[in-house]
């Protein structure tokens, strides 16, 4: 019996000194409050904010607020509460949490804005691609898509929204339609999908290709609206070609689209890089230490911080996915985490 | 009052939706451009498959007076469960079966299988533990979207397999095979409810649970089928579901649950319960169905489609107050 019992506190023993050093390496814990997890992007950035945080020393822990301002704000007050070393915010709404940024922040907890870039309060960082450059990037792809096939810039665009109620779609919708201005011959039909539902993305294509036969591009605001989009097409007799098709965020399913040929462009947010430029700084941002202004190089990125109204910010540009580059395992799409580790900026 | 009269007045009471639905139609197809064609009238039954086999369920428990509000989820459940299992992109295992139309058959066995699952969890605490039937399908909603979430890790399961999708791209007199398949549950629930001891069973529990038990009904052993159904059948549409799509998504079906509830209402279901029919229901949903098609073609802002809906819904409920009305003066 003695000798069991000396057994299991030897193993338990162990088991805390494998522990303890984990503890006293770890540099603070850090929340990250995730608008939702039905999404690729969002549960993508959650492991990738995890790996790069844990290479520079800091724990994370993830609240999902399910999409609801409210119960965001809940999460932030009780997250303020147990005083962590940072708190990683991506909004449900812009503005609606700018009461609880600013209550992190006269407590002493530093506030690092992600993906969601909130201009109207003061925040200690922001890592974003930035939702209205998404729309102008995928505002270039369209006019060269538009191009080859008619010669010139004009013909008809489908734009399939997100929820119109997400700040995150009616900002690609933004930038997107500011770009298409000067094309006056373009003409442009956005209807939402509501609730970012794939079946209603799936709908309104099969709807407007009725109504709208010489339709060109259709250009959904997140690649699993695609794969709705491409079902209905399927289920229409075409062929991949017979409609371009265009979306963003950078999916892996949209990067499958594209591999299968019914996908023109997949707009890419630069996930990896955002989450590392968040990790490469966190040291500064919980010392509360001056970000300087400048060039980075993020995960081979060339990167841009600024000094804005609302504070450090480092913008990353996004890239056009197109079947030439389909493969690059930079693109998180392809799900391969970079084998390099991040270093904190000195 | 007339015998003649009386008789035009109750039909015409008796499927006032159907009038409804027309009225709509027509109203559409003359002020909206390029609503009045045939391909247009395809879609909006190829778009009402799912929201349609997703009512019959939740109307058969409505009809029992009780409510089953998990639906939307297990639908969400069962395309997941085919998805992960027979798409071969995302998170899918591309699990492959010979002869290939094998695969048809075991992913329906599947989708009605998980969703029968959640249907005899259901019913047992709402029947033999006497629990309310809004808290425990109010919870099962939420677990069983969270089981998909956590199943899924918030990816998706993408390109179903060819066999499966094939009900999606194959058409039978310009429409698709879901629809057939939604329109075929509508005949054949519509006949249970209206030709079997079980159909009637089931009126009569909704309209008086005491009394039904007194006749000799075994209302318990009814009220579990009728859960269970409501399950499996939620879980057929979640199966048309990921055919629609050619996957599944962790939010995949978000809105239908209203939408059905909005479907059955308008279709004539009571909420009392002992009332309704699944043709009425079925007018209800191709009535949503039409009046998302015209928002999408008008450009309206998606928004209105919920004001839209809510007003319906208002409407059919004061409708059906008017009815009652009527109907105690013609008796």
């Amino acid at each position: 019996m003695k000798k069991i019992l000396l057994a299991v506190f030897g193993i338990l023993a162990l088991a805390f000194a494998t522990l303890t050093p984990a503890f006293a390496q770890s540099k603070g814990t850090v929340y990250y409050m995730v608008p939702t997890l039905l999404d690729e992007f969002q549960t993508g950035s959650v492991s990738a904010l995890e790996l790069f945080l844990k290479q520079v020393g800091y724990e994370m822990k993830t609240l999902n607020a399910d999409n609801k301002t409210d119960a965001q704000q809940s999460q932030m007050n009780d997250v303020i509460a147990l005083k962590p070393s940072a708190i990683i915010l991506a909004a449900v709404d812009f503005n609606a949490l700018k009461p609880s940024i600013e209550a992190a922040r006269a407590a002493g907890i530093p506030v690092v804005e992600f993906d969601r870039q909130i201009t109207s309060t003061p925040s200690d960082f922001t890592s974003v691609a930035g939702t209205v450059e998404i729309g102008y990037v995928a505002a270039d792809q369209a006019e060269k898509l538009l191009k080859a096939k008619n010669g010139s810039v004009k013909g008809k665009i489908l734009q399939v929204l997100g929820d119109p109620g997400d700040p995150y779609t009616l900002d690609i919708q933004k930038g997107f339609e500011e770009k298409m201005k000067a094309f006056p011959d373009v003409k442009i039909i956005s209807v939402p999908a509501m609730q970012w539902e794939a079946s209603n993305a799936g709908t309104i294509v099969a709807d407007q290709m009725l109504a709208n036969p010489d339709i060109d591009l259709i250009f959904s605001h997140a690649a699993h609206l695609s794969v709705a989009a491409v079902a209905s097409l399927e289920a229409a007799g075409k062929k991949p070609g017979d409609v371009m098709l265009m979306s963003s965020n950078g999916a892996p399913v949209g990067l499958d689209l594209i591999r299968k040929g019914w996908l023109n462009v997949e707009v890419e947010q630069p996930l990896y890089a955002q989450a590392a430029a968040v990790a490469m700084f966190m040291d500064k941002v919980v010392n509360k230490q001056e970000i300087k202004p400048g060039e980075y190089e993020v995960l081979g990125l060339k990167s841009t911080v600024t000094k804005e109204a609302w504070g450090p910010n480092i913008k990353i540009p996004g890239a056009a996915i197109t079947k030439e580059n389909v493969d690059n395992p930079a693109f998180w799409g392809n799900m391969k985490p970079p084998s390099d580790t991040v270093k904190p900026i000195e | 009052m007339n015998p003649r009269t009386r008789h035009a007045l109750e039909f015409a009471l008796d499927n006032l939706v159907w009038f409804m639905l027309v009225f709509v139609l027509v109203v559409f197809s003359i002020f909206i451009p390029n609503y009045f064609q045939l391909g247009i009238f395809a879609n909006i039954i190829e778009a009402s498959s799912v929201l349609g086999v997703m009512s019959i369920g939740l109307a058969l428990v409505i009809i029992t007076g009780h409510m089953d509000l998990s639906v939307e989820s297990v639908a969400a459940l069962g395309a997941m469960a085919v998805g992960i299992l027979f798409c071969s992109a995302g998170i899918g295992l591309g699990v492959q079966l010979h002869p290939e139309w094998l695969m048809v058959p075991v992913s329906l066995l599947l989708a009605l299988i998980v969703g029968g699952i959640i249907g005899v969890i259901n019913g047992y605490l709402v029947v033999k533990v006497k629990m309310s039937a809004f808290i425990i399908t109010l919870a099962s909603y939420i677990w069983v979207r969270g089981l998909v979430l956590v199943i899924s890790g918030g990816r998706s399961a993408q390109d179903l397999a060819p066999a499966i999708r094939w009900f999606g791209i194959q058409r039978l007199l310009g429409l698709p095979l879901t629809a057939w398949i939604a329109i075929s549950c509508f005949v054949v629930f519509s006949l249970i409810m209206a030709k079997t001891p079980f159909g009637r069973h089931l009126v009569m529990i909704g309209g008086n649970e005491t009394a039904t038990f007194r006749a000799g009904i075994r209302v318990n052993r009814n009220l579990v089928i009728a859960f269970v159904l409501a399950g499996a059948i939620a879980g057929l549409a979640g199966w048309l579901l990921a055919i629609r799509t050619s996957g599944a998504t962790a939010n995949l079906g978000v809105g239908l649950l209203f939408n059905a509830f909005a479907a059955v209402v308008i279709g004539g279901v009571s909420l009392k319960g002992g009332v309704g029919t699944l043709p009425g229901v079925y007018a209800g949903v191709l009535l949503l169905s039409a009046i998302n098609t015209a928002i999408n073609l008008m450009g309206l802002p998606a928004n209105f489609t919920q004001v839209i809906h809510g007003m319906l819904v208002l409407a059919a409920v004061l409708l059906d107050a008017f009815k009652q009305t009527i109907r105690q003066r013609l008796a």
